[in-house]
């Protein structure tokens, strides 16, 4: 009972970061959007001072230790040692940096300004963590596949089966995420990169898993069928998830030809940003244990009944 | 050892016996295969295609007769009834391993049909002949070793025909593009020692993987 509450516990604790904690960046993000035409970016820092006359002008310090000055509009009650985050925009005209709103002061801890990701980073925390259950999930269903082979126990097989399910039921949430994400920073719901492609394909060999069990009648051969397509289709999901996507040129970050094989993967991401990528990573896989033993009990159930 | 040769040889020549004597399965795939060309070339009407969209529908054509005749080995077994005859007459090794040379067979004889009307027709000249025979053959064996195996498992399901190619499609995607890539690049005249024999040497791969695979299982699919 303790195990679930702190799933619940933490899965809230996540969305509650993930929603709430600003993202900020340097001087330096600041003046390369402003450059490009990007619009206000958040900056985070220290305040070292704040003077009222005769601008309104406060002295930050930002993350990459890098000091800037900040032309407020109006006054702002801030003392020096406060964590600010504001949004600036850089005027080349007269050398400086316009604050344009105060977006939050002394919070918690912020996120660093990934360019080109901006406030979209945000989805990272669900929809990895999703992918990556969905591969585990495959992979429960493989091996209840095989022990069912071996002991011929029909447990096992309603275990593969509902590993199946929910593996299938997040990488749909996995493709979802992914498609309102490639929208917002693509441009397009759907654009046939390798990843996308290769998930579409997952999608496919797992619901022909399902295809294929209601198509048999005896339920030991559909047992013995099923666990049978569950070995060939996990053997393939490593093709689909860590090799295709990562040896082809495409969109997502981690295909061939980008910077780094991803930003969780290299291990090339922000403390904060691995700690609440792992309590959620946690959180979801607490989520699928829950649900598949609801699922188990359920089925379990469902056969006596039917008898 | 040389007589589960001789059972597989066995099991290959029954099937390739009956499909000389009744033709059913050259005969779909023959029309099956005109029909989908003519229609590509009513589609084109004379236009010159880009290679890619040319090596495409090589392997749809090639992709959908598989699927609508490679199925045949099991399921007129046990449409026939005589599935369990074969399960006396012979271990499942020699069974599978017979009805996959036969599958083999079959495709490489109706691919080198197809192949031969495709390139007089769709008015294609192959600039790189060898990895473009040699896609095809490797291609050819890694479908039917893929057809094989899943026709094995559907043989016992109902709506066997609709459910083949949903079953075969999803695991037969990475050979689909390695083919479809190699093609494209024997079309434009890249040489063989290089990308296109990459592509060649993970279709073998892929064919290797799928026959271990599938002989390992086939005794739990075969069995009743």
């Amino acid at each position: 009972m303790f195990w679930k509450t702190s799933v619940i516990v933490f899965l809230t604790l996540v969305i509650v970061v993930s929603i709430t904690i600003p993202i900020g960046g340097t001087f330096g993000d600041a003046a390369q959007r402003s450059m490009l035409g990007m619009g206000a970016t958040p900056v985070t820092g220290v305040v070292l001072s704040n003077v009222d006359f005769p601008r309104h002008v406060i002295t930050l310090r930002d993350r990459a230790q890098k000091e800037g000055e900040i032309v407020f509009p109006s006054s702002r009650d801030l003392k020096p040692g406060d964590n600010i985050v504001c949004n600036v925009t850089f005027d080349a005209g007269n050398m400086q940096y316009d604050a344009q709103k105060l977006v939050s002061v002394n919070p918690l801890f912020t996120f660093p300004l990934i360019t080109g990701l901006d406030e979209r980073a945000r989805i990272m925390f669900y929809h990895v963590p999703m992918s990556w259950i969905a591969t585990v999930a495959f992979f429960v269903s493989m091996i209840y596949g095989i022990i069912y082979l071996r002991k011929r126990n029909p447990d096992d097989d309603t275990k593969s089966a509902a590993a199946a399910g929910l593996g299938l039921l997040f990488c749909l949430l996995a493709t979802i995420t992914g498609s309102i994400w490639a929208r917002f920073n693509w441009g397009s719901f759907w654009n046939w990169d390798p990843r996308e492609t290769s998930i579409f394909i997952l999608l496919l060999v797992y619901g022909a898993y399902f295809s294929l069990r209601s198509a048999i009648d005896t339920t030991e051969k559909r047992a013995t069928l099923s666990a049978v397509y569950s070995i060939l289709a996990a053997v393939t999901v490593p093709f689909f998830i860590f090799i295709m996507p990562r040896i082809m040129p495409g969109l997502h970050p981690g295909s061939e030809g980008d910077v780094n094989s991803g930003p969780i993967v290299s291990g090339q991401i922000d403390s904060w940003m691995r700690i609440t990528y792992m309590s959620s990573f946690v959180g979801f896989l607490g989520m699928f244990i829950w649900l598949f033993q609801l699922r188990v009990r359920i089925a379990r159930l469902g056969a006596k009944v039917a008898v | 050892m040389s007589a589960w040769i001789k059972q597989s040889l066995g099991v290959a020549a029954k099937d390739a016996n009956s499909e000389v004597k009744t033709r059913y399965a050259l005969n779909a795939l023959g029309m099956f295969v005109v029909t989908t060309i003519a229609i590509m070339l009513f589609a084109t009407a004379g236009e010159t295609l880009s290679t890619g969209t040319l090596a495409g529908v090589l392997w749809i054509v090639i992709f959908f007769s598989a699927m609508a005749g490679l199925g045949r080995s099991f399921v007129s077994e046990e449409e026939r009834g005589t599935a369990m005859f074969l399960r006396l007459l012979a271990p499942s090794g020699a069974i599978f391993s017979g009805k996959l040379l036969f599958n083999i067979l079959l495709l490489l004889t109706l691919n080198v049909g197809v192949v031969a009307v495709f390139l007089l027709v769709m008015n294609v000249a192959v600039k790189t002949v060898s990895l473009f025979l040699l896609t095809v053959i490797a291609g050819s064996l890694g479908l039917a070793s893929a057809s094989t195996v899943v026709a094995a498992i559907i043989a016992r399901a109902h709506a066997k025909n609709a459910l083949y190619p949903v079953l075969a499609f999803p695991l037969l995607v990475p050979l689909v593009l390695l083919v479809v890539d190699a093609t494209r690049m024997s079309f434009d005249g890249l040489p063989l020692f290089g990308e296109g024999g990459r592509d060649v040497i993970l279709m073998a791969a892929y064919t290797a993987a799928v026959i271990g695979v599938s002989s390992i299982l086939f005794d739990v699919i075969w069995k009743e």
